[in-house]
């Protein structure tokens, strides 16, 4: 089942988005113990504030999204994608798994994560990450590689 | 990536000629009589165009990376390693700002045990060491200004000899280098720097001195 949430603009970002989705729109009814139940390719979509509320500044999706316990969600085939205002894409993640933390808001892993910049000259990719998502930082922790494509003059 | 510090940086590359029929494309470096060859008479519509511009490949590894989204500043920790077609460099820590797409990188410092090895536009190459180095990219009212700015103990080691100072600027645009408090070490070309060997002179007698 796959879904798709848009938010109209908020400061909340992509990962807090998709928490939501996956605590409160639940696709397939598999009950947890906890209430939060497992999803499976799911979207979420961010917006920009006013005046560019019509472009959308994130989207994340994933294969699936398996919650645990302590408020935590194992999310598989994650993809996050993110825009400028002018609709052009900026950043483009994608990790096999990691772990997502609703209350902390922070999304982690110890596998593979490849990254690259919308027009594809900047692509790094490494084993181990920790995005905070309140500050937009990642990590990449071991085994760091990038490729810089230059168009020369 | 442009920490490039050696100017000759486009490549010559040969004229690609392209010709378009119903069934397939053909590209080739090639002449237009090859082209010819191949193509039937009545499709004979080669049109040279221009050769791609030569995309470069710059490599950098590093223990750990942080990228800060909404700054668009990235930073390497450890261990890193910069493999540029133009120079290599090593140092510990190293920070860039990511540009927009289709720009090309302003800003770059170095921190560290920077070690960069490069050519210059004459194919000599060079050795410099410090503890910090800065690329600095810029053009205004028009006027390219590319710098490479070492500090911290910097030294250039090249085969006429060895500069010090208090600050090496290298300006990639004028192909100028600037040293301030400059000293000088040169070698004696008594075909150490030929060789390869780079000897000092003083440990490197002529073998037929006169008795």
């Amino acid at each position: 089942m796959t879904i798709s949430v848009t938010r109209h603009p908020s400061p909340v970002a992509w990962f807090l988005a998709a928490g939501m989705v996956l605590f409160f729109a639940v696709p397939d009814g598999r009950a947890q113990p906890n209430g939060v139940q497992h999803a499976s390719d799911f979207t979420s979509v961010e917006y920009f504030e006013p005046p560019h509320q019509q472009q959308i500044k994130s989207r994340l999706s994933g294969a699936e999204a398996q919650p645990q316990a302590g408020g935590l969600l194992v999310i598989k085939q994650l993809k996050l994608e993110t825009f400028n205002e002018n609709a052009k894409p900026e950043i483009i993640v994608n990790a096999p798994e990691c772990v997502y933390d609703t209350f902390n808001r922070v999304a982690s892993s110890p596998g593979h994560l490849k990254a690259q910049t919308g027009d594809g000259k900047f692509r790094v990719e490494g084993d181990g990450f920790l995005w905070r998502q309140n500050d937009s930082f990642l990590t990449i922790s071991n085994h760091v590689h990038t490729v810089i494509e230059n168009t020369m003059k | 990536m442009k920490i490039c510090l050696a100017g000759a940086l486009a490549l010559a590359n040969g004229g690609v000629v392209r010709a378009q029929t119903n069934a397939a494309v053909f590209a080739a470096k090639a002449t237009n009589a090859v082209v010819k060859a191949v193509l039937p008479a009545a499709t004979n519509t080669a049109r040279v165009v221009p050769p791609p511009k030569p995309r470069q490949m710059t490599l950098i590894s590093s223990d750990s990376w942080d990228f800060d989204m909404t700054g668009h500043k990235v930073i390497y920790h450890g261990h890193v390693h910069v493999d540029d077609p133009a120079m290599k460099l090593t140092c510990e820590w190293l920070t860039a700002d990511l540009p927009d797409s289709g720009e090309r990188m302003t800003n770059i410092v170095a921190i560290t045990n920077v070690v960069i090895d490069f050519t210059d536009d004459k194919g000599q190459t060079m050795h410099a060491t410090g503890e910090r180095a800065v690329y600095a990219y810029g053009v205004q009212d028009g006027v390219t200004n590319e710098t490479v700015t070492l500090t911290g103990q910097p030294e250039l080691d090249s085969a006429q000899g060895k500069s010090t100072g208090d600050v090496i600027v290298w300006n990639r645009t004028s192909n100028h280098l600037n040293i301030s408090n400059p000293k000088m070490v040169f070698r004696q070309n008594l075909g150490g720097a030929a060789t390869g060997t780079n000897l000092p002179a003083a440990t490197n007698p002529p073998t037929a001195a006169p008795r």
